[in-house]
């Protein structure tokens, strides 16, 4: 199979080719020639991707998604997630432990690596940090780093425990492990449903205060200091949070942290209707947060962006608010919704954290863009104006409060692993 | 205006002030009914009522049942000491084998904020929310607002300070945004632990001194302590909060100025009121149980009207 990107912007930060416009042969998931625009480079094309603003980079990397299997394989698993992953542009998944049983065995992790193999979508394993992922006794983590996991958490479940934390940064250092920890005082959050504020006061729910959030990055920061070691936040959503790390990566702090792509999307008050697709943890914030988000982002202080992929039944969601479980599907719409409310960031520092960063964090290799390697990239239009429908959706779950929205950016397909996956609608269209 | 801009009562935030006007004009009506001889109105005649209750209640239950049969409705009851999820059924489940039954309209109590709406937005009967959990309980705030126009004459420009566990109430959230539509300016009191933090920007005032809340207000509208809904502790005793929150008869009379005493029930004598001030000639707690009927069957007939 041979596919010609006949005009192709590169965004491939710190590599030569960024920023140029080629055009480009893929052949058999190589990349088999890249010249200039209007060069004859193949005598014979299965496929032409053409497009005024078409891009194209490294495969992106989602560091956050709940693949659900095994466990909940009615909410998703592990093919139905690389669909989705592949709708949305990642060529790799880093999945979490929360799984039943909990991934804290390499039985476990070499499942995991084992499913798909061939799959254009690859999966990298995160292990759990303590048994059950109850935040009580450590998990066998170089056992489990030698068996492929990429880093380690307690996923959903903050790390809550001092000490444990404490003990995890000075083991991991054994073998340069990361932690990646989801910062929530759950005392502070216990029976919440929303953000506290004045929108929770309104609809009579309980809040789940900012303050939650930025103890615990305060106090895990305080603990890095002390051991050593490296950590990773995951979810940032508050400004004191935001603030707290730009003032720890100052200090010279071997700390990263990401957010979730909705997270900018919108606001507390967004939730007056008891939306229950509108509940996720952490809380959609105020405007102010927001804001420190994008600043954050544009700073360089939240390295990477997240789906936080959460796939949830429906028997999960369709129930009163404060019965209802927190999590929004994300694979398939992350890079639009970043992208549609893109405030501060160019094409090439958004894609630097979907693709770039997560790899730096996780200490996974960059693909590179040259002719003669397999191709690991995602093929974008950060232009294409399109409306998210149910149709788009390719999780077994539903769980979105996207249906219906108009996005800016659109996902043209990915090439990974000898596989190309394009989205239907472009490929119907520009199928020769 | 002779229809109400809504089709459900889910509170009184989505409803406007000559929607509230027009409750209260109707409830008028009603309640001279309720004087005549023969208490009841063919009105609702065709219309049959399912009251769903999913907590205990027996003032509220009893005061829409009541207001119903005054108006000829056919009425069911169902009652379940805890949501249907928990027996495994689904509320939406609950709700459409009752609307099965050919029911028109459901008078819901439940202790999940926002689950009238919820029901709102997958059912077509029409909906009145008797309470959910600490959210909303808009039938109180007017038949509260009703009881101060009756004895004041007006709302507008009144001042009335809401006084208790303002944290666990829908009774105060509820009378907050009434008493604000209506215009008048509204005060909140209690410890600290039992006022939402962000409670301010609701644009009422906030006192935790209860005896500088007393002489501030012509309306004190006392809300009992609702430990069934604390998940933790708030306070450290029933007997402290009582000693340093509650209201007795001497504390009012040396107010020495006109002052209504209200309540939404049941009292808790000697928590949060002493039996002399419940029972004093300040009280309208009984007069609100009153005019709790008239104001129902305002509700229950105008959105019989919107179909």
């Amino acid at each position: 199979m041979i596919i010609q990107l006949p005009s192709v912007r590169i965004i491939c930060p710190g590599e030569s080719l960024n920023g140029q416009t080629k055009q480009i042969i893929l052949k058999d998931g190589f990349i088999h020639r890249i010249g200039d625009p209007g060069d004859v480079l193949a005598e014979k094309v299965d496929v032409r991707l053409e497009g005024e603003n078409l891009h194209l980079s490294p495969g992106w990397l989602d560091m956050r998604t709940a693949a659900r299997e095994p466990g909940y394989e009615h909410q998703e698993d592990l093919l139905s997630v690389r669909e989705a992953a592949a709708a949305g542009g990642f060529t790799e998944i880093a999945v979490l432990p929360n799984t039943h049983p909990v991934v804290q065995s390499k039985e476990a992790v070499a499942y995991l690596r084992s499913r798909w193999p061939d799959h254009a979508v690859k999966v990298h394993p995160i292990a759990a940090v303590s048994l059950e992922a109850k935040g009580k006794d450590l998990t066998e983590m170089i056992d489990l780093h030698r068996a492929g996991a990429v880093a380690f958490s307690d996923g959903v479940q903050p790390v809550w425990h001092s000490d444990i934390l404490l003990k995890t940064l000075q083991y991991l250092q054994t073998f340069g492990g990361l932690l990646i920890n989801r910062p929530e005082d759950k005392l502070l959050t216990q029976y919440g449903n929303m953000h506290e504020g004045v929108a929770a006061t309104m609809l009579g729910l309980k809040g789940m205060p900012a303050l939650a959030e930025e103890m615990m990055v305060a106090r895990d920061l305080r603990l890095l200091e002390y051991t050593g070691g490296k950590i990773h936040f995951s979810c940032i959503s508050t400004a004191g949070a935001v603030q707290l790390i730009r003032e720890a990566k100052a200090r010279g702090l071997a700390v990263t942290c990401d957010m979730a792509a909705h997270q900018i999307a919108f606001e507390d008050m967004a939730l007056s209707e008891f939306d229950t697709n509108l509940k996720v943890n952490p809380p959609f914030r105020g405007k102010a947060d927001i804001q420190a988000l994008w600043a954050g982002l544009a700073d360089g202080t939240i390295d990477a962006v997240v789906s936080d992929h959460s796939p949830l039944d429906e028997e999960s969601k369709k129930l009163e608010f404060d019965l209802a479980e927190f999590g929004i599907i994300g694979l398939e719409t992350a890079f639009a919704v970043l992208n549609t409310h893109n405030q501060a960031l160019s094409v090439s520092q958004l894609i630097e954290k979907l693709s770039g960063n997560p790899r730096k964090i996780l200490g996974l290799p960059l693909p590179s863009i040259r002719e003669g390697t397999l191709a690991n990239i995602t093929i974008f239009d950060p232009e294409a104006r399109w409306t998210f429908t149910g149709k788009d959706i390719r999780s077994k779950s539903a769980n979105t409060p996207f249906i219906g929205a108009g996005f800016r950016g659109r996902v043209i397909g990915i090439v990974n692993n000898g596989q190309i996956l394009l989205n239907a609608a472009s490929s119907s269209k520009q199928r020769r | 205006m002779s229809q109400l801009s809504v089709k459900h009562l889910l509170g009184i935030k989505n409803l406007t002030a000559g929607d509230i006007e027009l409750i209260l004009q109707t409830a008028d009506t009603f309640k001279e009914v309720l004087n005549r001889p023969i208490r009841k109105v063919p009105s609702l005649r065709d219309i049959t009522i399912a009251n769903v209750f999913f907590e205990n209640s027996t003032r509220t239950r009893l005061s829409f049942e009541l207001a119903q049969k005054r108006l000829s409705a056919d009425v069911i009851n169902f009652s379940s000491s805890s949501s249907s999820v928990k027996k495994g059924e689904t509320l939406l489940d609950t709700v459409n084998n009752i609307l099965a039954m050919k029911v028109d309209m459901i008078v819901m109590r439940h202790s999940s904020p926002g689950s009238p709406h919820f029901l709102a937005k997958h059912i077509r009967a029409n909906i009145v929310n008797a309470g959910d959990g600490t959210h909303e309980h808009p039938t109180q705030a007017l038949l509260d607002s009703f009881s101060i126009r009756e004895k004041f004459g007006g709302v507008a420009g009144r001042r009335v300070a809401i006084i208790g566990d303002i944290l666990h109430s829908r009774v105060a959230l509820s009378n907050i945004f009434a008493l604000q539509k209506q215009g008048a300016e509204v005060m909140v009191c209690g410890p600290v632990t039992l006022l939402p933090r962000y409670i301010r920007e609701l644009g009422v005032k906030v006192e935790l001194d209860v005896r500088k809340a007393l002489r501030w207000c012509d309306v004190a509208n006392v809300l009992r302590i609702q430990l069934e809904r604390q998940q933790i502790k708030y306070f450290p005793s029933l007997r402290e909060y009582s000693l340093y929150y509650g209201i007795s008869k001497a504390m009012l009379d040396e107010l020495d100025k006109e002052i209504l005493l209200m309540h939404p029930g049941p009292i808790n004598r000697g928590v949060e009121l002493t039996s002399d001030a419940a029972d004093s000639h300040h009280s309208v707690i009984l007069n609100q149980v009153e005019n709790g009927v008239a104001v129902r069957m305002a509700v229950l007939f105008l959105l019989a009207q919107t179909g």
